[in-house]
């Protein structure tokens, strides 16, 4: 049997993102901010974009459907950043506060 | 140990690293640092993946884009509000890794029921093959996102600038 390099083994990349989402989860739990928050959701969605990646190159190598669908995760990340940081903003104007746990109430 | 294996121990040790300051750094802005190491961490990885368009999109996205578009949220709204008081509470801290790790748990053990960690052959991708699924056959969701990140424009564009200050 012939030395594999280490990374060549799809568990090490799962185990990375396992490990990203764990800290997304933490995080999003912990942070006190909505942009702290936003922030650990980032680390979330960069963890199943190397997922889609690691599965395609090693478990469907004949087709480019997961670097695809990384690009679709890039595209809505975007898209979901940008709306986040518009309703942060209007929250702050309006409570001028970003903790979460100053947000009790949705309408006078 | 060749040089592939420790450039590769090294990005781990860089991806943890970021993911970890991410997580439990106290400033917003130090965390939004650790997140672009983190971002570069994967962007390497991807490399190591085979699939060096991804990194190249990896690093234009989300550390071109996505971390600016944070840090002007944090000017925005950053400086204004009292000194953020992240480590809310040791029972939240504890409550969050017990999660945390529950999640780790939960989830290793399926990985290691379920995939076979084989080392493939080299794929012959290349970025030709993505454009070409790309417009042949995924262009419905293709456009689709086009649609939902100019929906999703226009939306923050509406919140940003119709939202009356009412005091």
């Amino acid at each position: 049997m012939t030395e594999m390099p280490l990374y060549n083994n799809l568990y090490l990349y799962l185990f990375i993102s396992l490990f990203l989402l764990c800290c997304g989860i933490g995080g999003m739990l912990f942070r006190r901010t909505l942009i702290g928050m936003l922030i650990c959701l980032e680390l979330i969605m960069n963890g199943a974009g190397l997922n889609l990646v690691a599965f395609n190159r090693f478990l469907a190598p004949s087709a480019p459907y997961g670097m695809v669908f990384t690009l679709f995760i890039m595209g809505i990340a975007a898209a979901e950043v940008a709306i986040a940081l518009a309703l942060i903003i209007v929250i702050f104007r309006r409570f001028k506060d970003i903790d979460a746990e100053a947000l009790k109430e949705l309408k006078e | 140990m060749s040089l592939g294996e420790l450039i590769f121990i090294f990005l781990l040790f860089v991806t943890f690293c970021g993911a970890l300051t991410t997580v439990l750094a106290r400033s917003l802005i130090y965390a939004l640092v650790g997140l672009v190491t983190t971002m570069f961490g994967i962007a390497g990885f991807y490399i190591y993946l085979n699939a060096p368009f991804i990194a190249m999109m990896q690093i234009l996205i989300y550390v071109g884009a996505i971390a600016i578009l944070i840090v002007f949220a944090i000017m925005l709204a950053g400086p204004f509000y009292k000194k953020p008081t992240e480590w809310s509470t040791v029972t939240k801290f504890l409550v969050s890794l017990v999660i945390a790790l529950f999640t780790y748990l939960l989830f290793m053990r399926v990985i290691l029921h379920s995939f076979m960690g084989r080392g493939g052959t080299l794929s012959e991708l290349t970025t030709k093959d993505i454009g070409r699924s790309l417009f042949d056959t995924l262009t419905f969701p293709f456009e689709l996102v086009s649609l939902l990140i100019v929906v999703s424009i226009i939306g923050a564009i509406m919140l940003a600038l119709f939202s009356k200050d009412r005091k």
